[in-house]
């Protein structure tokens, strides 16, 4: 169960797993995302489902090899089995027929907004889609999104393709000039914060979703405690989409935080500070094709 | 023998073991109790407080007796009965599900158990720390059962993978909801959203999960520091400071309380004290202090104490003015307890609630408002200790025999 059936490289450190999940396959929705454990006692990983085929039994992950188990999940060959997936986790994005919305994403979220700016599109909705990047190197999925949104702007930091500047300015011009009803918005918590900001101004409905570090992905643990309107409330059984002018985005970006081995911690990084007095040669030889 | 929830015929099996026969011990245990080396090892003991001999000096060790009796006797394997092809559907395998599965199959049912995680066990093996339950001891008592003819499926998350109505049209005569207490109790503190401030429920599953594999290259992906509290006086709060302390913290342990009101055996506190965790009762946390990086740079507390303030001798703990003090700390675990599971109004609209949350069960056959769904354990219950949870498995288990058996005239 659980076998990797194909295997891309987006860009750098992106990767796209297929895998074989016949039982998530035949109920997720867009939105949602499945707890992934790629061996056994290893972190769980929340990872959005871009894509399923519901026919074959297949789903489509995309990640950024940025953690230790990240990177085990991308160095995993075709043909290999996962451990675990568990899913579809959330609830689904809420899809309504508005009329013109905007689906602004920047960077490895361009993943999570492709299956929401498709089931928008089905709705029946104009979808325009502004996709965010640091150089044209880093842009990702963006012949998917062309095809997705019925008008596509894309930007780069450094003015290596398209236009230069922030996916922020495009939204601008666009709030400016269109009628536009919903903004859905994914990205980093700056990011958000400032859609926010400028979509409250002109009472804009605004949703976004939130990635905060999970545990159990089940409503067990609080590990992935945020505050809406004033209140805790859990990501994975509660959203992860949330009303984006409710959201105290100070509170999340004070939780995304709290997880990077900090200054507190003398400097030590995350994972010297945890490891084992093995040997080198044992570890090694465990770890297998697995780089260190 | 009154005293225990499962109704283990404990004068019975006491007596076997002073004649030396370990094997039909065990057998009388394995008789009202599935998992006797779990409730060796973790049980509260009501049967203990309960003793006669309390009176005179202590009571007769009886948790110790049965732990010894499951580690070394060898039951005859039960048979289980033919299948009246009834198919039955259990979710959560925690203790209560995994009794209550049990207890069906040995009737002749077909019990599938639903559990979320990738191994069966729910609290036994997420919750509890691996040198209270040793995993070996866990997945030999689950064997046990498996054989029973029980199918554990693991990785459905019944509500979201499969939905209730999807089991009924599977074919699943009855569904049995034991899928425990939710959610942990947030605290209203100040700071408790800071970097290095942990809920009990989050440490525990992380210790857990990173150390379950032998020979696990894995790392693990959260920082205790080297000054640990934990907040809380109940079981999840001795094990996240016994846990923290093997990390190699140092734990202080807070709560509102004195020591002899704590809700822990006082053998269990006693071993806390020897791994050298240090104790501050009558102290209640205020405010956790942040640094400029937003992690936990300190805690400050007040004293609490018995006062008497109507002047009616009514004492209650109310906190001493002018006692407030700072404890230097860079990890704090909160807890405190849990909220009912939010999540069984979200399988369906049609579950009847109590007030508080808690799911709505008839008392006599544990089944909830809607025709063929039954409810045992903590998700019920709120808060419970493990043998509560197995004992009102048990009895969801006649109610659901019942109940089948009726449809079928």
């Amino acid at each position: 169960m659980f076998e990797v059936v194909n295997k891309l490289i987006l860009t750098e450190g992106i990767k796209r797993l297929d895998i074989r999940a016949p039982r998530v396959a035949k109920n997720v929705k867009a939105g949602q995302f499945v707890s992934v454990c790629c061996e056994e006692g290893d972190e769980r990983v929340p990872l959005t489902v871009v894509d399923c085929d519901r026919a074959k039994g297949i789903i489509s992950l995309i990640f950024h090899e940025a953690g230790a188990t990240t990177k085990k999940l991308g160095a995993l060959p075709i043909n290999e089995s996962l451990f675990s997936i568990l899913g579809p986790l959330g609830n689904p994005a809420t899809i309504e027929r508005k009329g013109e919305v905007v689906c602004i994403a920047t960077g490895i979220a361009s993943a999570q907004i492709l299956p929401i700016a498709r089931a928008l599109r089905q709705a029946g909705n104009k979808v325009i889609g502004v996709i965010g990047a640091k150089t044209k190197k880093k842009l990702m999925l963006e012949a998917q999104m062309r095809v997705a949104c019925e008008k596509i702007f894309i930007t780069t930091e450094d003015g290596s393709y398209e236009r230069r500047g922030l996916a922020t300015d495009v939204l601008r011009q666009l709030l400016q000039t269109r009628d536009i009803q919903l903004v859905y918005a994914i990205g980093s918590a700056e990011m958000m914060e400032a859609v926010c900001e400028m979509t409250k101004k002109k009472k804009i409905k605004t949703l976004v979703q939130l990635n905060p570090m999970m545990v159990d992905c089940m409503g067990m643990c609080g590990s992935c405690r945020v505050r809406i309107g004033g209140k805790t409330v859990l990501v994975c059984t509660d959203g992860p989409e949330f009303n984006g002018h409710q959201v105290d985005f100070k509170d999340y970006k004070i939780r995304l935080n709290a997880f990077e081995g900090h200054n507190q911690w003398q400097g030590q990084k995350l994972q010297q500070l945890s490891q084992r007095n093995e040997s080198v040669t044992f570890r090694r030889f465990l770890s297998g094709i697995l780089k260190e | 023998m009154a005293h225990c929830p499962l109704g283990i015929a404990i004068p019975r099996f006491i007596r076997y073991l002073r004649e030396g026969d370990v094997a039909n011990a065990y057998q009388v245990i394995k008789e009202a109790n599935w998992l006797p080396a779990v409730c060796g090892r973790i049980c509260s003991a009501p049967c203990e407080a309960a003793c006669v001999l309390n009176e005179e000096k202590a009571p007769i060790g009886i948790r110790a007796l049965e732990r010894y009796a499951s580690d070394n006797g060898r039951a005859r394997p039960i048979k289980a009965k033919e299948h009246k092809g009834k198919k039955i559907a259990v979710v959560g395998s925690g203790p209560a599900g995994l009794t209550a599965a049990a207890q069906l199959a040995q009737k002749g049912f077909q019990v599938t158990i639903f559990e979320s995680l990738d191994r069966p066990g729910g609290i036994l093996r997420y919750g509890i720390p691996e040198f209270r339950i040793p995993r070996k001891v866990l997945d030999q008592e689950i064997n046990e059962i498996k054989a029973l003819g029980v199918d554990i499926q693991t990785n459905i998350f019944i509500g979201q993978t499969i939905t209730l109505d999807e089991l009924k049209k599977d074919g699943y005569e009855a569904i049995l909801l034991a899928m425990g207490a939710g959610i942990p109790k947030f605290m209203e503190l100040r700071g408790a959203h800071l970097g290095g401030v942990y809920y009990g429920e989050e440490f525990l599953m992380r210790v857990n999960l990173t150390k379950s594999a032998p020979f696990g290259r894995n790392q693990s992906n959260f920082i205790v520091g080297k000054k640990v509290v934990v907040i809380g006086s109940g079981n999840t709060a001795l094990d996240c400071a016994r846990c923290a302390r093997r990390l190699g913290g140092e734990v202080t342990l807070i709560f509102r309380r004195t020591e002899e009101e704590m809700y822990v055996r006082a053998e269990e506190r006693d071993l806390a004290k020897e791994e050298g965790i240090h104790f501050e009762p009558l102290a209640k946390p205020v405010e956790i202090l942040a640094d400029q990086n937003h992690f936990v740079a300190g805690l400050k507390c007040v004293r609490m104490d018995y006062a008497d303030a109507g002047g009616n001798n009514q004492w209650q703990l109310e906190p001493v003015p002018d006692s407030e003090f700072i404890i230097d700390v860079d990890t704090v675990v909160i807890a405190i307890g849990h909220r009912p599971n939010s999540l069984v109004s979200k399988l369906s609209s049609k579950l009847a609630l109590n007030k508080d949350g808690t799911i709505k069960v008839d008392q006599t056959t544990f089944m909830t408002s809607v025709s063929g769904i039954f409810a045992c354990g903590n998700v019920m219950t709120n808060a419970g200790p493990v043998v509560e949870a197995m004992a009102s498995g048990k009895k969801a288990a006649r109610g659901i025999e019942q109940f089948v058996l009726q449809v079928k005239k």
